[in-house]
């Protein structure tokens, strides 16, 4: 269960007129502005916005990465900012980066983070074996990760963010990057996780992926939560019948990438 | 924040131990490196004070008009000088380096001589080359000893004994003891040792530290309940681990290559036994901690792998230029120079290989400094680790 109220995130960035301007000057961009929204257990909560919108930010915020400037946030009661520890053991995070230590074995990658999660030898040992098994590892998991595919990287990161059970389990764009094949096995644990009534938050700005798999969507642009609710409320609310015209309309325009 | 685990900071550094000697090429060629110096220092120092002294013993005199001072010609060729009668083109070939030095001649030697006059015999040689002074020094003493020899036979002829015309003597007193002497020589010794100890641990901070930025793991890592102060530690205690490798690499190479090359034959008895190597560990343990530690909080700077790089480059060259003040001062050294890092490592070791007697206050600095450095590194270190303005892409 994830509670986020009224949650800010200003950055200072320093700016050149030009490449060879010796003075720079500073701004203040703020990346997420007053963002509320509750996702629920045994839900899948999408977090659906243009590139930039601040879902990284916001996602950052939640994994206790990065702390907020404005509003409270809690993890299944635990409040983000006093209580970190409680926070992080009851996330698991597939973050921005995704990387993977490149001389470790995808066995050994999974069981570092199990054991840091506070995980016995043997528990660790265990609940790694047992994610190789359900992710299909099992014939790379004693090799070194470095030259695993974009795909195969993408099933260690997730088993290291699930190894030691989360309840709450935050994803970002955990489909980008992948092909058809990973992107339905990506979606279907995504499934599996909320069939265990795990509580899942997502990112994504693929329209049909979030209406093939939320129960709840949090639209967010510009840093602001523009819509919350399910999909039928967001067709209901614009009136449109696709999830894609509704998405553009709730954004309020059509600039995309171009903006 | 969780409380500080001892078990998390072991996880870390064992993580990171397995994962830097996983990287064989990397470590293979520090540890190649540092170990192949050592020897390789020591060789060439056999061969370059070998052929000096080949140099003084075989040499040869080129003389100019040597037909008019047939007399000391032999007594040249009796000291075991090879005379080469009139050279070309003498001024020419001294200058290109062909000739080390010249003597000329006066050609009005055998008269004056017999006459009773004084009679001027020129040595040529170019000062600014180093390698021609011995052989200069030498030919110029062989003159030298000739003059004073006829002058004292015409002295006793007289009548008069030879010590009236040298009222004063001069007689030297070097104090310095033998291994003083030949530890000059071999101080060199001491700059490798320290070198060891900073090539050792480059390779390891750099891929701790930007190498975890560039493999982003770092994001994933800090969501998990390590804290900074953990990750710092265990990193640290990791990269001090390789880098006591390679200073125990570049000792055994030190060892082994003073074993095998005879230096004592070339009158340099170099000691370096079971005390002068405890002697070096005991300085070089702290320093082998001291290095990683302050190349670590260099490294966590910056956002990207560059930036980190980058100032990790600052670092190993501020920890490579401090013994220079050692090395190039020529007064004696003040108080304080034990205490500078680096440096004081870099005297106290020298002072081992001299076999002299090291102050139990330059004990404490051998410890204490790089005690309190590791400290301010590793606070540094684990606040640059924990701070969110350094995660990637913000």
């Amino acid at each position: 269960m994830i509670e986020v109220e009224g949650l800010c995130k200003r950055f200072t960035v320093r700016e050149r007129t030009s490449a060879f301007a010796l003075k720079a000057s500073t701004r203040v961009v703020t990346a997420v502005d007053n963002v509320s929204f509750t996702a629920k257990d045994g839900e899948v909560t999408g977090l659906l916005g243009p590139n930039g919108a601040g879902k990284t930010t916001t996602l950052r915020m939640l994994s206790t990465l990065l702390s907020s400037d404005a509003g409270s946030a809690r993890i299944d009661g635990a409040d983000l900012a006093s209580e970190r520890a409680t926070v992080r053991q009851r996330l698991g995070v597939l973050g921005d980066a995704k990387g993977l230590y490149w001389r470790l074995t995808a066995r050994e990658n999974i069981n570092y983070f199990g054991r840091l999660q506070g995980l016995s030898l043997i528990d660790s040992q265990q609940r790694t074996t047992a994610l190789i098994d359900e992710l299909g590892l099992h014939d790379l998991a004693d090799r070194p990760t470095q030259g695993f595919s974009q795909g195969e990287r993408m099933k260690v990161a997730i088993a290291r963010a699930l190894v030691h059970n989360p309840q709450t389990v935050l994803l970002d764009e955990p489909t980008n990057g992948l092909d058809i094949m990973s992107t339905r096995s990506m979606r279907d644990l995504i499934r599996g996780l909320k069939a265990q009534g795990k509580c899942v938050l997502f990112s994504s700005h693929i329209m049909q992926e979030v209406a093939a798999l939320c129960d709840r969507i949090v639209i967010i642009n510009k840093g602001r939560a523009v819509f919350s609710g399910t999909p039928q409320e967001v067709l209901a609310t614009t009136g449109l019948d696709s999830l894609e015209d509704a998405f553009v309309k709730l954004i309020g325009s059509e600039e995309g990438l171009f903006a | 924040m969780s409380a500080f685990s001892l078990t998390r900071l072991s996880l870390v550094a064992r993580k990171e131990v397995v994962d830097l000697l996983r990287d064989r090429k990397s470590i293979f060629l520090a540890l190649f490196g540092v170990a192949i110096s050592g020897p390789l220092v020591v060789c060439l120092l056999y061969f370059v004070a070998q052929s000096i002294q080949g140099r003084i013993e075989k040499i040869t005199a080129p003389i100019v008009n040597a037909q008019f001072a047939p007399d000391f010609v032999r007594y040249l060729e009796r000291r075991g000088v090879k005379v080469e009668a009139d050279p070309q083109d003498y001024e020419a070939r001294v200058k290109n380096g062909e000739l080390d030095a010249v003597l000329v001649v006066d050609p009005n030697y055998a008269t004056a001589l017999a006459s009773g006059r004084s009679v001027t015999i020129t040595l040529v040689t170019l000062s600014s080359r180093e390698r021609s002074a011995p052989i200069a020094g030498r030919l110029a003493g062989e003159v030298r000893s000739y003059a004073a020899m006829i002058g004292n036979e015409r002295m006793i002829l007289r009548g008069i004994a030879p010590s009236v015309a040298r009222p004063l003597q001069l007689e030297e007193l070097d104090l310095s003891s033998v291994e003083q002497r030949s530890a000059r020589f071999l101080q060199m010794m001491s700059f490798y040792a320290l070198f060891a100890g900073l090539m050792g641990a480059i390779a390891a901070a750099l891929d701790v530290t930007a190498g975890e930025r560039e493999r982003q793991t770092l994001e994933p890592l800090l969501t998990t309940p390590v804290a900074a102060s953990e990750l710092a530690i265990g990193k640290w205690l990791a990269v001090a681990l390789v880098n006591l490798l390679a200073v125990t690499a570049s000792m055994l190479g030190f060892l082994i290559a003073l074993k095998l090359v005879p230096l004592g034959k070339l009158g340099l008895p170099f000691n370096f036994g079971a005390r002068e190597f405890a002697g070096f560990m005991a300085v070089l343990i702290p320093f082998a901690f001291m290095v990683p530690g302050v190349l670590l909080a260099f490294g966590a700077a910056g956002k990207t792998a560059k930036e980190a790089q980058s100032s990790l480059t600052l670092a190993v060259s501020l920890v490579g230029l401090l013994p220079l003040i050692s090395w190039l001062r020529q007064t004696k050294a003040p108080w304080w120079d034990v205490w500078v890092p680096v440096n004081g490592q870099f005297a106290v070791l020298s002072k081992v290989l001299r076999a002299e007697a090291i102050l139990p206050l330059e004990w404490v600095a051998m410890w204490a400094v790089p005690v309190l450095i590791c400290i301010v590194a590793l606070v540094a270190f684990a606040r640059r680790l924990g701070d969110e303005k350094m995660l990637a892409g913000r």
